[in-house]
């Protein structure tokens, strides 16, 4: 292929800047060294975010004997999954997945579709008393009335103790309406016009146009929304506390690990009783580590795929703020 | 769009007024225990409202499995209530439908009214059915068990449906007839409202209702009972937490850990821009994905999962113990130490935990900021011979200020909010005095103590106080900035 004379030029151009800059790039020895600690100590920190979710997850798939003397640190010795099969006869765990993963799929649904929906509602102009309507919203984010109102407000309407105060209270999330009516604002105007103009209802345009418009912000704050309910401990831990078959699998899980802590006390003490605890402490301790395990896992699972909308969700919190 | 104008103007809109209200406080009172007209006698339960005893039998009768068998009442009053709730569900449900319907066309306003008198009747009759379980319960064999007890509840509803059913009446009557080919239509910015209408309900009930709850702080509540005349205690409690010595003891040494752990946090809060600046002076793209994505991964996970990995590392059989065991790090008396008791450094600690779980999250704001500064701006310091930490310093850095003074007015604003769950789930024995924040002491008086009012009281101290230095700090900002935080 022939070149023209203007790529000519500019490959002219590129070498020279480049013959140029080689002397101000030329690296230096002070630059060696800064590079050399720049990751170390980048490699340094991520092997403090991964480290523990490895020790935790080869603990798990170890023989549980070598567990018990502590001898697995850095890499898996007779690999087993018996723990895991294990965890299928604890009664509790099973209700504690059945909710957690139900709320977490209801609540978050239940969540997008109305963000998106009061989202789209609030951007329009013509809503009787829409600002006053909006700020009623938006309000809500920087003011509550405290711990105790909020659970005495649940006993008033007598929703403790009940799946429905899982869900009832997410639908409306304010910052998520916030975020998804500014991106609404950004669609094209004319698009809903001309649809308007075809006839259609709010209703259609919100069905046909908007929400598909709209997938982009709603998978992101559909990502966080399952985070925070898979994540979700206070509300089981205050609101549940006569109905131990609604709690959550964290709860289940900070109510293991207390358990298991309390044995590890009575380990101190010394004594013949000692023995018969700390056999049961450490089996204690690899059950502890496999539900932790279980309960990361989604997460981990989930988060590579996810890391683009995550993103997405705090720029998208910092053009707001 | 062509609408016509469908408003109800002067005596007669005052009439609607008054009807949507009678309609509204139906509604709003069908969903509170303390109005529920089905509660006829001690065996329902109190935390049921009318809502729930019509939607659920068996939560209406949960308390009665015992009555039923030995015969203290007889199971058809109970049956009458459920139907009686019933009906009165469907008449309020009715009722709404002809409040939305009064802000369409003439004709929508027409078949409204007649909803609304059709639901007004079966409040009536529903609340007329209670009467009648009432007095059915009064004839239960057992009386001393089933303690009828008449409630007002049902007077209210009959009032509320007779002057639903008159104002619908009046309104009928007076409203023009629609038009023979008229047709059902709501004005534009109505029906938008109308659909926005329950999600408000919502927001209502969840987050503006509980300021309801801060009457309990003028009130000596113990939990169960019931708040009257003769436990209002006025200020009492505000007094209590001046006057009492504990108490007040208890409030300094919380403020002082509150104060000091946000303190830390907010010294430190340009950790996060320092590790995105140099972060960015990596050059391999791959490597810096890598960090990124695995040091956000721990803001992710919950505190509770957190304090597992804190006890898999630290407690006594966790891994520095064993790993020391291993290769014979630690004198034999060293071993077997749980790092995570004790109460020293527990600020400290504490603060790691925080910037580990949330460094690498809150320095993808900045990676971002860093990617939006002009590239010419670096080239053109190069050439006048700074070096990189000069650049850094004299560009990248005032390029993320904004940012930075954004978040930090925020975190000061927050600096009585440090969140339940971190201190709660590594809270122990022996840290307690140094690791009690704000709304862990709430918590632990309130949920666990169950002193309610006291609680109360220091929680709406705490929200006001927040509220107050939120708009201090978007007064600073918009003074500075010209633009407001919130």
């Amino acid at each position: 292929m022939a070149k023209t004379a203007q790529e000519k030029l500019d490959e002219k151009r590129e070498k020279e800047y480049k013959k140029k800059h080689k002397k101000i790039y030329k690296t230096k020895p002070g630059d060696i060294v800064f590079n050399i600690l720049n990751y170390v100590f980048f490699i340094l920190f991520t092997l403090t975010c991964i480290f523990p979710f490895y020790y935790l997850f080869i603990n798990t798939i170890s023989d549980n004997d070598l567990v018990k003397r502590g001898l697995i640190n850095f890499y898996p010795k007779g690999l087993n999954i018996n723990n895991y099969i294990a965890l299928k006869g604890v009664n509790d765990l099973g209700y504690a997945f059945l909710v957690t993963i139900s709320r977490t799929i209801l609540a978050t649904i239940l969540m997008v579709v109305a963000s998106a929906f009061v989202g789209y509602l609030v951007t329009k102009q013509e809503m009787w008393k829409r600002s006053f309507w909006y700020r009623f919203l938006v309000i809500t984010m920087y003011f509550n009335a405290g711990l105790i109102p909020w659970y005495l407000n649940f006993a008033m309407l007598g929703l403790t103790n009940k799946y429905s105060a899982y869900i009832l209270p997410a639908i409306v999330a304010p910052y998520n309406i916030i975020l998804v009516k500014t991106y609404i604002e950004s669609i094209p105007a004319e698009l809903e016009e001309s649809a308007f103009i075809d006839g259609a209802s709010h209703m259609t345009v919100f069905r046909k146009l908007i929400f598909p418009l709209s997938k982009p912000i709603l998978a992101t704050i559909a990502i966080f929304g399952a985070v925070g309910n898979w994540n979700s401990f206070q509300d089981s831990l205050i609101l549940m506390q006569n109905n131990s078959q609604l709690f959550t699998l964290q709860h289940r899980l900070y109510i293991y690990l207390n358990q298991s802590s309390n044995i590890g006390a009575v380990m101190n003490m010394g004594g013949s009783a000692a023995a018969a605890a700390m056999e049961q402490a450490l089996n204690a301790k690899v059950i502890k580590y496999t539900v932790s395990m279980v309960s990361i896992i989604p997460i981990l699972l989930v988060y590579p795929f996810m890391m683009r909308y995550f993103e997405e969700g705090i720029m998208l919190g910092a053009v707001k703020g | 769009m062509k609408e016509e104008k469908t408003e109800v103007k002067g005596a007669l809109g005052n009439v609607y007024i008054v009807q949507r209200i009678a309609t509204l406080v139906a509604v709003v009172a069908m969903f509170f225990p303390s109005f529920n007209p089905a509660k006829v006698c001690d065996l329902v339960n109190e935390n049921l409202s009318l809502f729930t005893s019509a939607i659920s039998y068996s939560s209406l009768t949960s308390d009665c499995a015992r009555a039923f068998r030995v015969g203290w009442i007889d199971e058809s009053v109970f049956i009458l209530l459920f139907v009686a709730s019933i009906i009165m569900l469907l008449g309020i449900i009715l009722t709404i439908a002809g409040g939305c319907m009064s802000v369409g066309n003439n004709k929508m306003q027409k078949t409204g009214l007649l909803f609304s008198m059709g639901g007004a009747l079966l409040i009536i009759v529903g609340a007329v059915l209670c009467i009648a379980g009432y007095t059915m319960a009064q004839e239960a064999p057992k009386l001393e068990r089933v303690k009828p007890e008449f409630p007002s509840a049902i007077i209210i509803y009959i009032v509320i449906g007779a002057v639903i059913l008159l104002l619908s009446a009046f309104l009928y009557m007076k409203l023009p007839k629609p038009a023979k080919d008229a047709k059902f239509e709501i004005e534009s910015k109505y029906k938008l409202f109308l659909m926005f209408m329950p999600f408000a309900a919502l927001a209502f009930v969840f987050c503006y209702l509980p300021l309801w709850g801060w009457r309990y702080a003028f009130f000596d509540y113990q939990a169960g009972g019931t708040l009257s005349v003769e436990n209002f205690v006025g200020f009492k409690w505000f007094a209590y937490l001046f006057q009492n010595a504990a108490t007040r003891s208890d409030i300094v040494r919380v403020i002082k850990n509150t104060l000091a752990m946000s303190a830390l946090n907010i010294c430190t809060s340009w950790l996060p821009m320092m590790f995105a600046i140099f972060l960015c002076e990596v050059k391999n793209m791959r490597f810096r994905r890598f960090v990124q994505t695995f040091t956000t991964i721990p803001n992710f996970i919950s505190w509770i999962l957190v304090y597992a990995i804190a006890l898999s590392i630290f407690s006594t059989d966790g891994f520095i113990n064993t790993f020391a065991k291993e290769f014979g790090l630690m004198s034999e008396d060293a071993l077997g130490k749980n790092y995570l008791m004790g109460d020293s450094f527990t600020w400290v600690k504490m603060w790691l935990w925080g910037t580990w779980k949330g460094v690498g999250w809150s320095a993808i704001i900045y990676i971002a900021g860093i990617s939006g500064i002009d590239q010419q701006l670096y080239e053109a310091a190069e050439i006048d011979g700074a070096g990189r930490f000069q650049r850094m310093w004299n560009i990248t850095v005032p390029g993320l200020l904004p940012t930075f003074f954004v978040l930090l007015l925020m975190s000061i604003a927050n600096i009585l909010t440090n969140g339940l769950d971190q201190y709660l789930v590594f809270m122990n024995a022996q840290n307690k005095n140094t690791i009690e924040v704000l709304d862990l002491y709430v918590y632990q008086i309130g949920i666990n103590g169950s002193s309610i009012p006291l609680s109360t009281v220091v929680g709406m101290f705490k929200s006001v106080i927040s509220v107050v230095l939120l708009f201090a700090a978007n007064g600073v900002s918009k003074k500075l900035r010209g633009e407001s935080i919130i």
